[in-house]
């Protein structure tokens, strides 16, 4: 038994020799980060395992030299769209190292990228799973952008590069669309960030009319830290979120769980920015078009009917004429048209009307011969009747004291007679008178 | 017809898009052209004023925005 005392450097390098065996060199382990800090070159982290309740099973310092950084860290990067950063669970090519100053860590030669896809894919798949089965992963990317976004709240780190870009981009746009917006200040990075930005987006909801939508965003950069994305309860948020939302957190690639349920996904805020920007543009051209639309309508519209009233007015003259003619002509017609039909009408009237008339004057006619010859014969009967015939045939009318005489009776000697012949008279006295009876 | 400022930007675009239709159709007789034309430059401009800002506006805009 040797009681000889080491020195510390003795015993450590001791350890040393058992630590850097051959079996500890070189070997795949499977960590999760925590802690990852670059200095002067160099990437240090804290690699950890857990058990099923989250509580820390193994802890080793890891380290990656300057020299093989930049080539992991761009490997990695290329494949994940990740840095090396806190919750990434991730495989690691590794040498056991004890250092008599340093003590004991791990020093990474390789990373495995496709372990740590694997398992961030497995993990958004469980929350994307989750999302949907609770009916919301859709909710957010079916909400309508009005067609011109110009009320906009922002969710973002205030003075961070990242917001200085989109509102610089946004107020900046040559077409000088108008646009109004607020910042709902959220811490962007880390652990604390979903929680931040969940409170940012309650503080938007109580205010929701006076918002077309929400952005949430943050600058990119080399030391992008998306885990803290990759969080249901943000998800979840955003997803139920009544305005849309866009993303803009500055990665290259499509990565967290938040660009599947944001309504609008986009790189960078600037891109973002950009995106709204162009919403208005195409607006104003829009517009632009109508209107030149309508200019072209009216004027062509216009100077169809101008040609239209050039070509009446050309044709008016001739029109009128044509007019004229074929009224006259109508006219023709209609008068030949209507003779013939009252030569056909009328004749039979018209020779009623002869007959009719000769009718008349052949009854007039009869009657007045008839009365005339009536007439004729009462004179004859009337002359046969007067006294004068008598008289002429040599009879003669006495008259005694104005009275006709027909009987001797009547008449005394010494009368006055007067005898009436047929052309004249004779006054003689009665000097005796005889009747056929006897003297007297 | 209401009045350009009572309508919405949606409406707006709407009441455009269906007055494009209506020039467009062979039916629009010309006493009406004047009367859609006048009607569609307003909407125009209304439109156009809710998108774009003054100088003013904006001068006053960027200068809350840099305090």
């Amino acid at each position: 038994m040797q009681n000889r005392t080491l020195s510390l450097l003795e015993l450590t390098r001791m350890v040393t020799a058992l630590v850097q065996r051959p079996e500890t060199q070189n070997v795949w382990v499977t960590a999760e980060l925590s802690d990852v800090a670059v200095r002067g070159g160099h990437c240090y982290m804290e690699l950890l395992q857990k058990d099923d309740r989250g509580l820390q099973i193994a802890k080793a310092r890891g380290v990656i030299w300057a020299s093989s950084f930049p080539r992991i860290d761009a490997e990695f990067f290329a494949a994940t769209g990740q840095r090396f950063s806190t919750g990434l669970k991730v495989m690691l090519r590794v040498s056991a190292s004890f250092h008599s100053v340093y003590g004991f860590s791990l020093v990474v030669s390789a990373v495995n990228p496709d372990y740590t896809m694997g398992d961030l894919m497995r993990r958004r798949r469980e929350i994307l799973q989750r999302l949907k089965q609770e009916g919301i992963l859709e909710m957010n990317r079916q909400l309508q952008w009005p067609a011109v976004p110009q009320r906009i709240a922002v969710i973002s780190a205030p003075g961070a590069a990242g917001y200085g870009d989109f509102i610089n981009q946004l107020y900046h746009n040559p077409s000088h669309l108008r646009f109004s917006t607020k910042l709902y200040p959220a811490v962007m990075q880390g652990a604390t960030a979903p929680a931040s930005i969940i409170a940012a987006l309650e503080a938007v909801a109580t205010d929701m009319d006076m918002w077309d939508g929400v952005v949430i965003i943050r600058g990119g950069g080399a030391t992008s830290d998306l885990q803290a994305y990759e969080d249901y309860e943000l998800a979840a948020n955003v997803a139920q979120f009544p305005l849309p939302v866009a993303i803009g957190i500055g990665h290259e690639r499509d990565i967290t769980v938040l660009d599947w349920v944001a309504n609008k996904r986009l790189k960078t805020p600037t891109a973002v920015a950009e995106w709204l920007v162009a919403l208005g543009d195409d607006a104003l051209g829009f517009l632009m078009t109508v209107g030149n639309r309508i200019l072209q309508l009216t004027t062509s519209r216009l100077t169809g009917n101008k040609e239209q009233l050039a070509h009446a007015e050309g044709l008016l003259p001739i029109a009128a004429r044509n007019a004229v003619e074929r009224a006259q002509s109508r006219l023709r017609n209609a008068a030949t048209t209507l003779s013939g039909i009252s030569g056909r009408r009328l004749q039979p009237q018209l020779t009623r009307l002869d007959m009719t008339l000769k009718a008349i004057a052949d009854a007039a006619s009869n009657r007045i011969s008839r009365q005339r010859s009536l007439l004729d014969s009462r004179q004859t009967l009337l002359e046969a009747l007067s006294p004068v015939a008598t008289l002429k045939r040599g009879y003669s009318i006495t008259r005694v004291d104005g009275h006709a005489v027909t009987s001797a009776d009547s008449i005394r000697t010494g009368s006055i007679i007067e005898t009436t012949l047929a052309d004249g008279k004779v006054i003689s006295t009665a000097t005796a008178v005889e009747t056929s009876s006897g003297n007297r | 017809m209401t009045p350009v400022k009572e309508l919405t930007y949606n409406q707006a675009i709407s009441e455009l898009e269906s007055i494009l239709r209506t020039m467009q159709s062979d039916d629009c007789d010309i006493d009406r052209l004047a009367t859609l034309t006048r009607r569609a430059t307003e909407l125009i401009a209304e439109c156009r004023s809710r998108l774009v800002a003054t100088d003013e506006e904006l001068r006053t805009i960027l200068a809350t925005l840099e305090k």
